[in-house]
């Protein structure tokens, strides 16, 4: 049961982030398809900063220098998004699907050339953070702790913050509802939309980092996130686009991800003899069900995935 | 009006050169990345991407491999044709893969689990993946649910579904993860083809069955009253409702013979005996992906898709024969999705040759040769 | 103070490729006054308002405030210059409060934090010394346009603005709402502010303007005192000929009933009530029917009902005799033409090439479609020439011209050709002549009154008064939902027609009891205007 709790947390702490992530972007009106590409770029650069760390490095150092790398190669990597639907105007769809493949070749290619160069016969795209890995993590009892839990909290009520409490969250919100309006009181659409896509990356890389240290001591880049960026998605809109609500159906979804990992520890669970897919598949159905009840009224931001154009108005 | 334009202001022109531009711009990108790993092979690997089967020694060894990238092509191009066909009625078919899955799942089923003939797992296939796509479908029209979005979950639910299936014990392997393998009447017949790829038995009459698609679909597209309907419906909803059509009626069948073409595809891969279904996977097969590459290559033309399908596949295949101790394999999947990406920017590009052309033109543009993008505010913002 | 003027617009000049949208432009506005700016549709004035706004740029002229010459690049510099402007689409974000989107662009933080409470009560101050009543944290969507309107000039207010646009601001609103704007625009005259008043509506110009500045096809024709001005010059200046206040036609000769509506009602989009209530009414071959009232009284939605393209909550339609009230758009359309409000949205597939527009309401037809379901291609290019050619549609390129490279006039033609060509007894024309210029306009009444003529039944819905008042045989007006009034043009008078389309009269009932009460009222008014 505590290991329920402990992969349920962990697990909604990722779908909060990442969540969180995609919830800027579209209420700045850009739909960002791209979170499990920037998922897997944030991962990528925490777990390189993790192996790159000198062994004896002091903890406090490891989380933040990993953190920080994630969050920032995260958030280079969504300029692509921001650069090509923003000020391209090109189809976010499209885009979101370019990003996601080439984020999954791209860190396979990397990964695969560093562990070469560092040893010839190493062909692998793993990479390996037994040791740095501790450093974010504390027992209590049986227990699992791990920091990035009190990392997902403190992102959750800032976004909450930043989003109904500023200035910043009150224009952010009306580009993705009304950019003509935002521009004619002298709101730059373009850059209240570039700020949406980069906390989205920031988001997003965090949230690949806190996923691929959640049971794990290594990461295989070749299988990406698993479709954590997606399900994500599924958090945002289950959560109608709202941090609070995004929080709950990230506890929601974070426990069907959990059950599939450890329903056999669970007796009467076992006893149902379900294949651990149907738990995979659980959140998905959920959101599509959940969806085609709500979607006549939904909260979206009304000029998601429309590029801004200042001459049409 | 019967001068003779340049070549240049040709709009099927203008889509080659584009997409030509994205694949130059990709192969850069691909080239300078190798040189970084490794200088000195660089040269040497792209060239061995880019002539993928040419680069073999032997005449016998080269049609094999030839043999090899058109088996996998077909179900590419099956897949584009599905996107392809979705995007002409505005539809962004994303869920390609999820009906790609289920095609894979009834097909393989019934070929393994009930030694059906091929040509009725084909047809199975082809039903999985319209049901799948009517969903989507279904969902679109009746719930205004984003056919974007209910497909990326479906691509999910019916990855874990498909994996639920072909797990039996009557179609997998008993010590192994993969389904067992396609034989006797349940494959796709080569019908002699394989002969001409130095007896290629994967090379079927998939191939030649998905250029035929090709064709249809650019036949029904733009000769047919339905493909009329269709076309209208993508361009303005309204407007084809305003007509009389049925606009929820189209969405549902056009996601539905969307399903069909992917389905199709699956079978055209699994059927072949090219490959096993592996129940352990955790993502969902790219190919469906990459045929959202060869539709925007190709220009959103069905035709086009052809030639882009065999370019993406080929370049993949060719990657796999580099030389693995130095460069990675996924080298070549880089390449695609930064072709991908960059396939997002062709309708700037070609702005930016018509606006070119229009300025070599002198007098300023015209309005009638600048895409919709342009008209600032004269047409229709502006007095009201 | 010893300059005279606000705000100065001097020599503007713009150009788009292909027109000149502001050709030599010359606007003053003085300290204090309220000045109207005249012109038809694609006269210029928007461009030039947006010049202002630096959303374009001009090529030559300049804009002085106060005398002394600044640049305005973007909305931003507008206002740092005090001018702030009532866009004709309110710029409105629907999900938040009115408060939230007066502070929209210039709010107070501290720490970082929203300051609410401070600019609430700024807002209510405003809106008392002003009078412009709204409640502060209503969310737009639930409120009157109306007040959306006292939201888009409470943002002025807030801002501290000194110069006040409104453009075309009464077009939505009803006429109760628009005599309180003009109460509103006089108050804040009174208090010193200057107003700039964008509008094509002469009554309006008349009643409530200093000044005047008119332009024509983005020409700068003139500015006059109103004093000084009849509306008969005005017209004149707008349209650079004297308006042919009479259309031609032969008196009606109505035949058969066509078109007969029962009890119609039709349910919102935008709120719970029904949107059309009740309707009933009939439409005789060879008459022109006009059903005239102000936007958004449920015109849309009845037609929508009509027509089939939202199903009817009750009633029953009859079309030649036979129950439609259920039958498909399809369906529908073998005897009904209609030529829709917005033809951008509804009446063309703008990326189709002409000959497939032409052929929108009949391409599943044999004529066009072979039984094996391939299009007829040398057909359809022959029907499309030739309905140009009857016409008169021009076209870059003929029949293969992309639709959205046409210009507004000859895509309507394209539209009313299509639609008067086919089979059919009664032809909806919705709104036919919106945006199109005096020429295109008389084009378009003259092909309503050949239809008729011919003997079809012509159903016009309309909201510009001069063609209520010169094209039907007989007018509705549609008040709320509901036929308030049944009137004959020949004997009726805009006055009057004015009264019913703004609900303070009605002559046609439904529920027996309040039928007397305003009958006595109906016939007070009428007792009123015989004395007069």
């Amino acid at each position: 049961m505590v290991l329920l709790l402990q992969y349920t947390i962990i697990f909604a702490s990722v779908l909060c982030l990442v969540a969180l992530g995609g919830c800027f972007s579209e209420h700045s009106g850009v739909i960002n398809l791209g979170l499990e590409g920037i998922m897997v770029m944030g991962a990528l650069g925490g777990a390189v900063t993790m192996f790159l760390l000198p062994s004896g490095t002091s903890k406090i150092v490891i989380v933040l220098a990993t953190t920080l790398f994630a969050i920032l190669v995260g958030m280079i990597y969504s300029c692509l998004l921001g650069v090509a639907c923003i000020n391209f105007k090109a189809d976010q769809t499209l885009i979101g699907t370019a990003m996601n493949l080439l984020a999954t070749a791209a860190a396979t290619v990397f990964v695969k050339a560093m562990n070469t160069s560092i040893n010839p016969d190493n062909v692998s795209s793993s990479i390996q953070y037994i040791q740095e890995k501790k450093a974010f993590l504390k027992y209590f009892g049986g227990f699992e702790f791990n920091w990035f839990m009190v990392m997902a909290v403190v992102m959750l009520v800032l976004s909450w913050f930043l989003l109904y409490k500023t200035k910043f969250g009150l224009r952010l919100m009306a580009c993705g509802e009304n950019p003509q309006a935002a521009d004619s009181v002298g709101i730059n659409v373009y850059k209240m939309r570039w700020a949406g896509v980069l906390i989205s990356g920031f988001l997003g890389g965090l949230g690949g980092i806190v996923y691929i240290t959640a049971g794990v001591s290594e990461w295989k880049f070749e299988m990406g996130v698993a479709g954590f960026g997606f399900l994500a998605l599924a958090v945002m809109i289950f959560g109608q686009w709202k941090p609070t609500n995004i929080a709950l159906a990230a506890l929601l979804f974070g426990l069907f991800r959990a059950l599939s990992n450890v329903y056999t520890g669970i007796p009467f669970l076992k006893a149902m003899n379900l294949p651990s897919t149907v738990y995979n598949m659980l959140p998905y159905i959920i959101s599509i069900i959940v969806l085609a009840f709500t979607s006549k009224n939904s909260r979206a931001p009304k000029a998601e995935g429309i590029p801004y154009d200042k001459g049409q108005r | 009006m019967k001068k003779k334009e340049p070549l240049i202001k040709n709009p099927s022109f203008q889509s080659i050169l584009t997409s030509l531009l994205c694949i130059i711009l990709g192969l850069l990108i691909g080239y300078i990345v190798l040189l970084l790993i490794n200088p000195s092979g660089a040269g040497e690997a792209i060239k061995t991407i880019l002539l993928n089967f040419l680069s073999r020694s032997s005449h016998a060894a080269r049609m094999k491999a030839l043999g090899n990238t058109l088996a996998k092509t077909a179900p590419l191009l099956m897949c584009a044709l599905s996107i392809c066909f979705c995007y002409k009625v505005g539809l962004f078919n994303i869920g390609a893969p999820g009906q790609y899955e289920a095609g894979a799942c009834i097909g393989l089923y019934a070929a393994i689990a009930w030694h059906c003939n091929w040509a009725i797992c084909l047809l199975l296939a082809a039903v999985a993946g319209a049901v799948v796509g009517a969903i989507s479908g279904a969902l679109k029209a009746y719930r205004n649910v984003n056919e974007v979005i209910s497909g990326i979950m479906l691509n999910w639910i019916m990855l874990y579904l498909t994996n639920m299936v072909l797990s039996g014990k009557n179609v997998k392997e008993v010590a192994s993860p993969y389904t067992i393998k396609v034989s006797g009447k349940s494959l796709i017949p080569s019908a002699g083809l394989n002969n001409l790829f130095a007896n290629n038995r994967t090379v079927t009459i998939a191939i030649p069955l998905a250029i035929i698609f090709a064709i249809l679909i650019w036949m029904i597209l733009t000769k047919t009253k339905f493909g009329y309907e269709l076309r209208a419906t993508g361009f303005n909803k309204e407007a084809a409702k305003y007509a009389g059509m049925k606009e929820k009626q189209n969405i549902i069948v056009t996601l539905a013979i969307g399903g069909a073409l992917a389905g199709i595809g699956a079978a055209c891969l699994y059927l072949t005996g090219y490959q096993q279904w592996s129940t352990t996977q955790t993502s969902v097969p790219t190919m469906g992906f990459n045929g959202i590459a060869a539709t925007f290559l190709g220009g959103l033309h069905p035709i086009g898709t052809i030639f882009a399908s065999f370019f993406i596949q080929s370049i993949t295949d060719g990657g796999a024969l580099i030389d693995k101790s130095v460069y990675p394999s996924q080298i070549s999947d880089l390449i695609s999705s930064i072709i991908i990406y960059l396939c997002g920017f062709v309708l700037f590009f070609k702005f930016a040759i018509n606006n070119w052309i229009s300025k070599k033109d002198k007098g300023g543009p015209n309005v009638n040769d600048v895409p919709v993008t342009d008209a600032p505010a004269k047409s229709e913002g502006g007095e009201k | 103070m010893d300059a005279p003027y606000a705000i100065e617009m001097v020599n503007i000049t713009k150009r788009f490729p292909g027109i000149i949208a502001n050709d030599n432009i010359t606007l003053q506005l003085r300290k204090g006054e309220i000045h109207a700016l005249l012109g038809e549709n694609g006269a210029g004035k928007s461009t030039l308002m947006s010049v202002l706004f630096g959303l374009y740029q001009a090529e030559e002229g300049v804009i002085k405030k106060d005398g002394k010459e600044v640049k305005v690049n973007n909305p931003n510099d507008a206002n740092d210059l005090g001018i702030g402007m009532v866009h004709q689409h309110f710029k409105l974000v629907q999900c938040f409060t009115v408060l939230e989107n007066i502070i929209l662009g210039v709010e107070e933080t501290k720490g970082g934090v929203l300051q609410m409470d401070e600019a609430r009560a700024k807002v209510k101050a405003l809106s008392e010394k002003y009078g412009l009543q709204v409640d502060p944290d209503a969310k737009i969507e639930d409120i009157t346009v109306g007040m959306q309107q006292r939201t888009e000039i409470l943002k002025m207010l807030f801002r501290d603005n000194e110069i006040l646009i409104f453009d075309e601001p009464t077009a939505v609103l009803t006429p109760q709402e628009i005599d309180e704007l003009m109460e509103i625009m006089r108050n804040l005259r009174a208090e010193g502010k200057s107003i700039l008043f964008i509008s094509h509506k002469l009554n309006e110009i008349m009643s409530v303007a200093d000044r005047v500045t008119v332009l024509r096809r983005g020409k700068y024709i003139g500015t006059v005192d109103v004093k000084d001005v009849t509306k008969e010059d005005l017209s004149r200046m707008m349209v650079g000929r004297d308006v042919q206040m009479v259309v031609d036609k032969e008196p009606a000769k109505p035949g058969d009933v066509i078109l007969k509506v029962e009890n119609m009602t039709v349910a919102s989009k935008m709120h719970s009530n029904n949107a059309v209530k009740n309707v009933s009414f009939e439409v005789h071959e060879g008459e022109i029917v006009c059903i005239a009232g102000i936007d958004g009284n449920g015109q849309t939605e009845f037609v929508y009902g009509l027509t089939g393209m939202e199903p009817l909550v009750d009633g029953k339609i009859t079309l030649c005799g036979e129950d439609i009230s259920h039958d498909s758009i399809r369906k529908r359309s073998r005897e009904m033409s209609h030529i829709p409000e917005d033809r951008h949205k509804h009446g063309l597939v703008l990326d189709y090439p002409l000959e497939y527009n032409m052929i929108l309401q009949r391409y599943y037809q044999s004529e066009f479609t072979s039984k094996a379901g391939f299009l007829k291609r040398p057909e359809i290019r022959a029907y499309s020439e030739r309905l140009e050619k009857e016409f008169d549609v021009r076209s870059g390129q003929g029949p293969i011209t992309i639709a959205r490279a046409m210009s507004g006039g000859n895509q309507q033609k394209a539209i009313i050709a299509r639609e008067v060509d086919k089979e059919h007894k009664l032809l909806v024309a919705v709104q036919p002549t919106r945006g199109l210029d005096v020429g295109a306009i008389e084009g378009v009444h003259r092909q309503l009154i050949a239809e008729r003529d011919r003997g079809r039944a012509v159903l016009l819905i309309s909201l510009e008064l001069e063609e209520v008042m010169n094209v039907p045989d007989r007018i509705l007006v549609m008040y709320e939902g509901e036929i308030v009034g049944e009137l004959d043009p020949k004997k009726t008078t805009v006055e009057e027609l004015g009264l019913y389309m703004a609900g303070a009269k009605r002559n046609v009932f439904i529920d027996a009891n309040t039928a007397e009460i305003e009958e006595s009222e109906a016939i007070d008014t009428a007792a009123r205007k015989e004395e007069a």
